[in-house]
């Protein structure tokens, strides 16, 4: 074979490879637009009642409702605020405490048995997380009552599933020699966890526990929608009595709430890390 | 033999040594932290009535109500036709709600990231405030406000879960845009590109594979969050919840939930295994 013909073959096995790459490509994105065009025919054509909306005007008048505040319903808001901020931070201590088994449980490297609770533990994390905060909120209610009880427990289990899989990655990549050595001068299991792993996954799993109250909030905002307790509720009430203003005034408190929230977060994982 | 001279024992401390993980002043810091943070909680349950008997005897009694209102489930119930399409419905809402999001969400990413963005003084702030509204409120508040405007139905739904994804997406992407190498950036704008040109070239094939997987998995939880929009009006397999939960069918709210946690593994699954595949074809 010449040098010209070895080229030859390089360039076309070049182009071909070149070629089929952009036929890929074209082929995704049509699967990708014809599935996402069968999606808009389901919902926004086929499912929706465009006279019912009303056309632009229809639209304008139902958000213009909105507008006009309720400033009579601000010292009603300040209990519900209060108490949603206080839910969402006893939640999230309650998923701390829940986490821990499970993440003990669901770590490679610290759990009892390989075989059977291994397993569990990695399920137990799917399962907190697949189930919706209302889900959990429903289930509650239906179980403990109205108030903020149930609230608490939903965004406590709904928690458990981030917190539990980060700390147990963390626990997986801690480094073994300050255990060996705890093992070493003659420290029982709980030492082991206390003075050789704790110190460790401490920075991350807390700074993971702030970020999970971040979310927190926004979710115990709206755990009165299905009966529990805070904001939600009140916004569920001024919207079932049609009071407008009232449920902008709701959200702006609901705002307000969650952005001191972010600053807070900010503050104290700056103060971790 | 000559006698091997033995040391002097060394005296025994008159105290014995203290080890403790937090010396002084830091100890104090942290043990008063926690202290504050234990008031606060004494205060909270206070505040709200919520007594720690109750509490743990509610989650030993969580099981028992389970086992016996929710069990056997009526799996014959999510098996019927009227489900399986409202199932179906929820895919679409939760795929062109997170399609709309993610596109949505890339200019507001790109504004509100300040190492790229257009212009510090306007957009920036725009962009922030945009990406920060729309997450701060839950996506079963914008459910809602959707429904009392758009009325019941699909639609509303989706718009709901377009927010909740420009909120998800947003922040993911303007964090990772801020992550980007700043040297494709710098030689554009040295060579007088536009800000408009320096985000496409310089930035996008930075950020493309992430973008992939971060959209992927912007799917993946408006999935989730999908399940239960219908909950309030929006469509799709959250209504069935409502109406059951409503006529106290209990055994076919647990079937219902039941099926929402497959969807939801299916539709981790599904997620993960793409991730996975994008990272490779990097």
């Amino acid at each position: 074979m010449t040098i010209a013909q070895s080229y030859s073959v390089a360039l076309t096995r070049q182009v071909d490879m070149r070629r089929s790459r952009q036929i890929k490509l074209v082929l995704g994105w049509g699967v990708f637009l014809l599935f996402a065009a069968w999606c808009a025919n389901g919902t926004i054509i086929e499912d929706t009642d465009w006279s019912r909306i009303g056309g632009r005007s229809g639209v304008l008048a139902s958000v213009g409702r909105y507008i006009s505040l309720d400033i009579g319903l601000l010292p009603e808001l300040i209990i519900p605020t209060i108490e949603t901020f206080m839910m969402a931070c006893v939640g999230t201590v309650l998923g701390c405490f829940f986490s821990l088994p499970v993440a003990w449980l669901g770590a490679a490297n610290v759990t009892p048995s390989k075989r059977i609770l291994y397993p569990l533990g990695r399920f137990l994390m799917v399962l907190s997380r697949s189930v919706h905060e209302i889900v959990w909120a429903l289930i509650f209610v239906s179980a403990v009552g109205l108030g903020a009880l149930p609230g608490i427990l939903a965004i406590a289990m709904r928690s458990v599933g981030f917190i539990s899989k980060i700390t147990a990655e963390a626990i997986e990549n801690i480094d073994a020699k300050p255990v060996e050595a705890i093992r070493a001068v003659g420290g029982n299991d709980f030492q082991v966890m206390y003075y050789g792993i704790l110190p460790q996954i401490y920075p991350v799993v807390l700074a993971t526990v702030i970020f999970e109250w971040d979310i927190n909030i926004r979710r115990s905002a709206v755990m009165g929608l299905v009966g529990a307790g805070g904001l939600g509720l009140l916004f569920f009430r001024q919207m079932n009595s049609f009071n407008y203003g009232g449920v902008t005034m709701v959200i702006l408190a609901i705002l307000m709430l969650i952005i001191l929230g972010e600053v807070i977060s900010h503050y104290l994982r700056k103060a971790v890390i | 033999m000559t006698e091997i001279a033995n040391p002097a024992p060394t005296p025994p401390p008159t105290s014995p040594p203290t080890w403790s993980r937090f010396k002084y002043p830091d100890s104090l810091y942290k043990y008063g932290t926690l202290l504050v943070v234990l008031v606060f909680l004494t205060y909270s349950l206070n505040f709200m009535n919520v007594s720690i008997p109750k509490m743990l005897g509610a989650l030993g009694g969580l099981v028992g109500v389970i086992a016996d209102r929710y069990y056997p489930p009526d799996l014959a119930y999510i098996a019927d036709k009227g489900y399986l399409s409202s199932v179906v419905d929820t895919l679409q809402m939760s795929f062109l709600g997170g399609v709309a999001g993610v596109f949505l969400s890339i200019p507001l990413a790109w504004f509100s990231a300040y190492n790229v963005s257009p212009n510090r003084h306007i957009l920036l702030p725009i962009g922030r405030m945009g990406v920060i509204s729309c997450r701060a409120i839950h996506e079963t508040i914008w459910t809602i406000l959707f429904v009392s405007v758009l009325g019941f139905g699909m639609l509303a739904g989706v718009s709901a879960l377009t927010m909740f994804c420009v909120g998800f997406a947003g922040k993911l992407f303007s964090d990772e845009i801020e992550a980007i190498d700043m040297g494709p950036v710098e030689a554009m704008r040295s060579a007088g590109a536009n800000p408009f040109q320096v985000f496409i070239f310089a930035v996008v094939p930075q950020v493309r594979v992430a973008f992939t997987g971060i959209a992927i998995y912007t799917w993946d939880v408006a999935f989730r969050a999908a399940t239960v929009v219908g909950f309030f009006g929006g469509g799709g397999m959250g209504w069935y919840l409502k109406r059951n939960v409503q006529q106290l069918e209990n055994l076919r709210v647990g079937a219902i939930v039941l099926s929402i946690i497959a969807m939801v593994l299916i539709a981790e699954f599904i997620s993960g295994w793409l991730r996975s595949a994008v990272n490779k074809a990097k």
